[in-house]
């Protein structure tokens, strides 16, 4: 049980310390690995809950197709300081905090959710019961995937019409006019 | 002896023993790949140190091991020195579900096992971007988005692939798999002779071996993301690359021909028996065609291979039915 508690504690400080770097790191590069960093320790803390099916998903569409996703952005992007400015990688926790509120005033906006789902949680401490016992609900594949086709069929069709739309709409958006369909997009 | 310390003791021992499994692959298969080459090239390949020149490699390690551990000056320091772990622990963590015999896996048989290997496996990239990144150098990049390339347009064939081995089995635990095979009576390489070659050729682009080397064509590239690395931490690369190649092997050999299934000697030893067979396969394609152009590479999976696969999942289902 203690062993438990501990590995616990080691996620969810890797979560709270990777995502807030996600925020307020100066390299883009940075935020895209601390991200990483994140998706991987939430595959852990389901993997704590026996959800060995969930965990493995998360790494494999989260920390496998989405990361790549965002890093051929990263790679493809114009940026050119790969090193970014010395002074900018020293910078303290204050001043780290500073700049990621202050770069947009967005970013108040998350800060104020946060804040507020933080109050929510430590006033629901207590109120609600531990989560169900590990082991209790099966997961394997074919419930999973027995529960998509029978309960849930008409989300699943949906989201699965959403995915579609997406994939359609970024074709259309990356499709450059008049391009050579035969030179593979190698112009 | 508290039973929480025998669990953790028996995991050490595990672990040790996987690494160090490791360590002598990594030795042997080198040499083997030496000695491959040179014979097809007709020439001798190391014959100095040790018989056939079996000492060699041992030699070439303990070098990088007293090498000076250079580090560029403009690199993204921490990025660029955690590259190599990051790249080496997904090849670990694959022996996770690899089952050695009837009853004996060396981690835990999860009954995901196959998307265990696929999520795993497809976090190489996220090593290999931070070596290509972090490098701050322009060979560097272009081998590590050449490789990514490669990675995204082989992966999805390569998962069609599995699966319909999976469908074949009617499970996704890698034991099951193999079970599976011995209990019928034959080897998932009969009906699924075509997910087999896809499966080959996806490996290897993945692991930018053989034709598909593009990745660090040295006439052009240099070394590709390992341009700057040296001494051990392009050791631990060059390691985290043959055990790919090992375990790619290995599962090629559990789930296509019947893992540790086979007479007389232990199960195990059946399994490294397939796998480097399957690895000579691989040495041997490698040595004899000459390498495809980036181009060409993605054509390949996109064009032909993913189609391919869709169509052969399509007809495997219709079989089963």
């Amino acid at each position: 049980m203690s062993l438990q508690v501990v590995a616990f504690a080691v996620l969810a400080a890797l979560i709270l310390y990777g995502s807030y770097k996600v925020v307020a790191s100066p390299l883009i590069t940075h935020s895209a690995l601390f991200l990483a960093l994140v998706l991987v320790s939430v595959a852990g803390v389901f993997l704590m809950l026996d959800a060995v099916f969930l965990a493995v998903v998360q790494v494999l569409v989260y920390a496998g197709a989405v990361m790549a996703v965002i890093i051929f952005a990263i790679m493809l992007s114009e940026q050119r300081e790969i090193g970014g400015d010395p002074s900018a990688q020293r910078m303290g926790f204050g001043e780290e905090l500073r700049r990621a509120l202050r770069s947009r005033h967005w970013g108040l906006l998350p800060a104020a959710a946060a804040a507020l789902l933080a109050v929510l949680a430590i006033a629901g401490i207590g109120r609600l019961g531990a989560p169900a016992a590990p082991g209790a609900a099966s997961t394997s594949v074919a419930d999973v995937g027995r529960a998509l086709l029978t309960d849930y069929l008409v989300p699943f069709e949906i989201a699965s019409a959403v995915l579609l739309a997406a994939v359609i709409g970024a074709i259309v958006l990356t499709a450059r006019e008049g391009s050579d369909a035969r030179d593979g997009g190698r112009s | 002896m508290p039973g929480w310390l025998i669990d953790f003791l028996w995991v050490v021992v595990k672990v040790t023993l996987v690494i160090a499994f490791v360590g002598v692959n990594f030795i042997f298969m080198v040499w083997l790949e030496r000695k491959l080459s040179a014979k097809m090239q007709a020439r001798i390949g190391p014959n100095r140190v040790g018989p056939h020149g079996s000492l060699q490699l041992i030699a070439d390690a303990l070098k990088l091991f007293s090498k000076e551990d250079i580090k560029p000056a403009m690199a993204d320091p921490k990025v660029w020195a955690l590259a190599p772990v990051v790249m080496f622990a997904p090849a670990l963590l694959v022996f996770y579900v690899l089952p050695v015999g009837p009853n004996a896996v060396i981690g835990t048989d999860l009954n995901v096992g196959l998307l265990y290997l696929a999520a795993v496996s497809s976090f190489t990239l996220v090593g290999i971007f931070m070596a290509g990144w972090g490098s701050n150098s322009k060979y560097s990049l272009l081998g590590a988005m050449r490789a990514g390339a490669a990675l995204m347009a082989y992966e999805i064939p390569l998962v069609l692939s599995i699966l319909t081995v999976a469908m074949l089995a009617g499970t996704l635990s890698v034991q099951g798999i193999v079970q599976a095979q011995v209990d019928r009576g034959y080897y998932f390489v009969f009906p699924g002779i075509v997910a087999f070659i896809i499966y080959f050729i996806c490996v290897m682009a993945e692991l930018g071996r053989g034709p598909f080397d593009l990745v660090e064509a040295e006439h052009e590239l240099v070394m590709g993301y390992q341009t700057e690395y040296s001494g051990m931490r392009w050791g631990i690369m060059l390691m985290a690359e043959y055990t790919n190649q090992f375990t790619a092997a290995a599962i090629a050999a559990m789930l296509f021909l019947g893992g540790w299934d086979g007479p007389f000697l232990p199960g195990w030893l059946w399994l490294v028996i397939k796998a480097y067979a399957l690895v000579m396969v691989m040495m041997w394609v490698r040595w004899t065609l000459p390498r495809v152009r980036i181009d060409q590479l993605l054509d390949l999976s996109w064009k032909f291979l993913l189609p391919v696969s869709l169509l052969n999942l399509v007809v495997v289902a219709i079989f089963l039915v």
